[in-house]
């Protein structure tokens, strides 16, 4: 062996236990949700399964209201997923290039909000949503989300923003465009890695999301996956394992599509940022 | 025709004023340059030019018509930036017919006006790359393309030099020159370097803490700066600047430089005696015979010439002499000066004096 190749060596020799460790639930959830019913339980268990069945899936699919909590999940996500990208990126842009009175004062106040515990939010929120008429919506889900995705947005985006040079939305507003037009040309292709981190980050906190789903939704018509799966599948008496994990499989194949997808972009985004002479 | 006019442009950030009041007429075809110190006010008064930043009062017209209200995109202008700003997702070819799909130019004259200006700028092939992919000076010629593509009135440049090596600057000012001579438009060019604005330009304003300090061509700049700031501003190395006094001698005129007498026409007793600043310049001094003596400091040889530091009692000078060094440093060397070529401005604020030598002679061609 050469040395060139020993800090490689080491480095896999650290990395893939890691990589073990980490990926070994998921793979035990994708294992347990194809094995058969008998063979969950057996003593010592059996690593891979002696035959495959997609029975729980089966199940899962078409004698649990899990297609509705997926789609609701999906609609939430989604929602809160555009709804913070746009007030965002228009707060971000508004935050770094225009001057106003408290423009900073506005900025920490946004991040202060982190320093509260979601929990102690959690009753005064119930009861705005109340009066407001939301409970029990999947709005009152998007509202509560984007008000806990917005405030890191915001800085996330404040930070992209303030690395795109003035001089390109000026030399666009020479070149012709509007500041409008400008904006949407120059200002959105660069801060499109910011957008993409900022709309990943919170599609996957609202699609994860579980004690806010529990306290303000409790009607089959408006839970998503996280609080659904659980009150369907786990009771007091018993915990439908392989069910469970059927459905678990399921609400991560979208993150993991996602991910898979724009994975590529985050990482090639950052290396286009603005020419310097 | 396209003349441009600042009328008592003003221009305050908050309590800040930056600039009190600008009168500036340029006329249609000129190539001006903004010429001053950093922070005299040269880029903002090209920004409110362009429309980027708004006077806080005064009038700013562009062709006769008063751009008070219309929005950059309106005005008629193109500009380059000292940072360039190009587009860094664009390729080349798309930052240069920018402006012009901006302008709903239909596409197959936007393909004939890219080729044109590929051709001039020698751009053709660049044109598939992206910004970051070229060298500064590459990024340049795009920059100023992109200003050419459109046809505008009036050319707005800002530093558009500074970011490039000694090199390429002096081939780019070449390059604007003949671009100026070739398309005869109007171009505003802001610069704090004074060979630029020297060798490009048709007049030059010469700006200090957002006042106008002179406006007048390159030649009358230098021959005939209209007070001390200008004086000591422009010309490398700077003219010298000493106090003085000028004493009526019988009927004619003295000035006292420290210990150094200088006889004047008798023209200049009218405002004698007074203190004044004498301001000489190093190509007229004359080394090697004279009344005086000083001595030598330093001795900068740049081949053509010989940059030599002299000494007279208090009395600092620098002169420029032609060929090599025949100077050492720590010599002593007689000296004159051509009084013919003397500046004086008034000891208070600094003005020219009318009274001036140089008034009758003829400002040098350049």
């Amino acid at each position: 062996m050469t040395n060139r190749q020993r800090p490689a060596l080491i480095a896999s020799l650290v990395t893939w236990p890691l990589v073990l460790l980490i990926a070994f639930p998921l793979l035990w959830m994708l294992l347990t949700s194809v094995k058969p019913q008998a063979e969950l339980f057996t003593t010592p268990p059996d690593f891979l399964p002696n035959a495959i069945t997609f029975e729980h899936y089966r199940r899962v699919l078409e004698e649990t209201a899990f297609l509705q909590y997926f789609r609701n999940s999906l609609v939430v996500a989604v929602s809160t997923t555009l709804l913070v990208v746009v007030v965002a990126v228009l707060g971000a842009y508004s935050l770094v290039r225009f001057a106003y009175r408290g423009r900073e004062l506005l900025a920490s106040l946004v991040l202060f909000t982190y320093l509260l515990p979601s929990v102690v939010l959690i009753s005064p929120l119930y009861l705005m949503l109340v009066k407001l008429g939301l409970a029990n919506t999947l709005a009152s889900l998007v509202a509560a989300y984007t008000s806990f995705a917005l405030p890191y947005a915001l800085w996330l985006l404040r930070s992209f923003m303030a690395g795109i040079p003035e001089d390109l939305e000026a030399a666009a507003m020479v070149d012709g465009a509007s500041r409008m037009g400008a904006f949407v040309d120059v200002v959105l292709p660069q801060a499109l890695p910011g957008i993409i981190s900022t709309a990943l980050f919170s599609f996957i906190l609202a699609w994860n999301e579980y004690l806010y789903a529990l306290v303000l939704v409790n009607s089959d018509e408006a839970r998503p996956l996280t609080t659904g799966v659980m009150t369907m599948l786990i009771s007091a008496f018993n915990i439908e394992w392989s069910l469970l994990m059927a459905a678990s499989v399921m609400m991560s194949v979208p993150l993991i599509v996602i991910f898979a997808f724009f994975q590529k972009y985050l990482t090639s985004g950052f290396g286009a940022g603005g020419v310097k002479g | 025709m396209v003349q441009v006019v600042f009328d008592k442009v003003r221009k305050a950030f908050g309590d800040t004023v930056t600039i009190p009041g600008l009168d500036l007429v340029i006329e249609s075809g000129e190539f001006v340059s903004l010429l001053g110190p950093s922070g005299c006010g040269k880029s903002t008064t090209l920004r409110m030019l362009a429309g980027l930043e708004q006077p806080s009062g005064g009038r700013i017209s562009i062709g006769g018509r008063d751009v008070a209200n219309l929005p950059p995109a309106e005005r008629d202008i193109a500009m380059v930036f000292q940072s360039y700003a190009l587009y860094p997702h664009m390729t080349v070819a798309e930052n240069i017919r920018y402006p012009l799909r901006k302008r709903g130019v239909p596409k197959p004259e936007q393909a004939t006006r890219l080729a044109e200006v590929a051709a001039l700028l020698q751009l053709e092939p660049l044109l598939d790359r992206k910004p970051r992919q070229l060298s500064g000076g590459q990024q340049q010629r795009v920059a100023l393309g992109r200003a050419l593509v459109r046809d505008p009135s009036v050319f707005l440049l800002d530093e558009p030099l500074s970011n490039l090596d000694a090199a390429l600057r002096a081939h780019m000012r070449a390059e604007l020159i003949e671009l100026h001579r070739r398309l005869g438009k109007t171009m505003v060019y802001v610069t704090h370097d004074q060979l630029e604005a020297m060798t490009m330009s048709t007049r030059i304003a010469v700006m200090k803490d957002g006042v106008l300090q002179q406006f007048a061509p390159p030649a009358e700049i230098y021959d005939r700066p209209a007070n001390r700031f200008v004086a000591g501003f422009i010309g490398t190395p700077s003219m010298a600047l000493a106090e003085a006094t000028l004493l009526r001698d019988g009927g004619g005129a003295r000035l006292q430089i420290g210990a150094m007498m200088i006889d004047l026409p008798g023209r200049h007793a009218a405002a004698a005696p007074c203190a004044v600043t004498v301001g000489i310049r190093p190509e007229d001094i004359v080394v090697g015979q004279g009344p005086w003596q000083a001595l030598v400091r330093l001795v900068e040889p740049t081949g053509h010439e010989t940059i030599v530091a002299l000494e007279a009692g208090d009395l600092a000078l620098t002169a420029r002499i032609p060929g090599g060094p025949r100077l050492h440093a720590g010599e002593t060397v007689a000296f004159d000066v051509n009084r013919a070529r003397l500046h004086l401005f008034a000891a208070d604020d600094g003005h020219r004096l009318a009274l001036d030598i140089t008034d009758t002679t003829p400002p040098r061609s350049a």
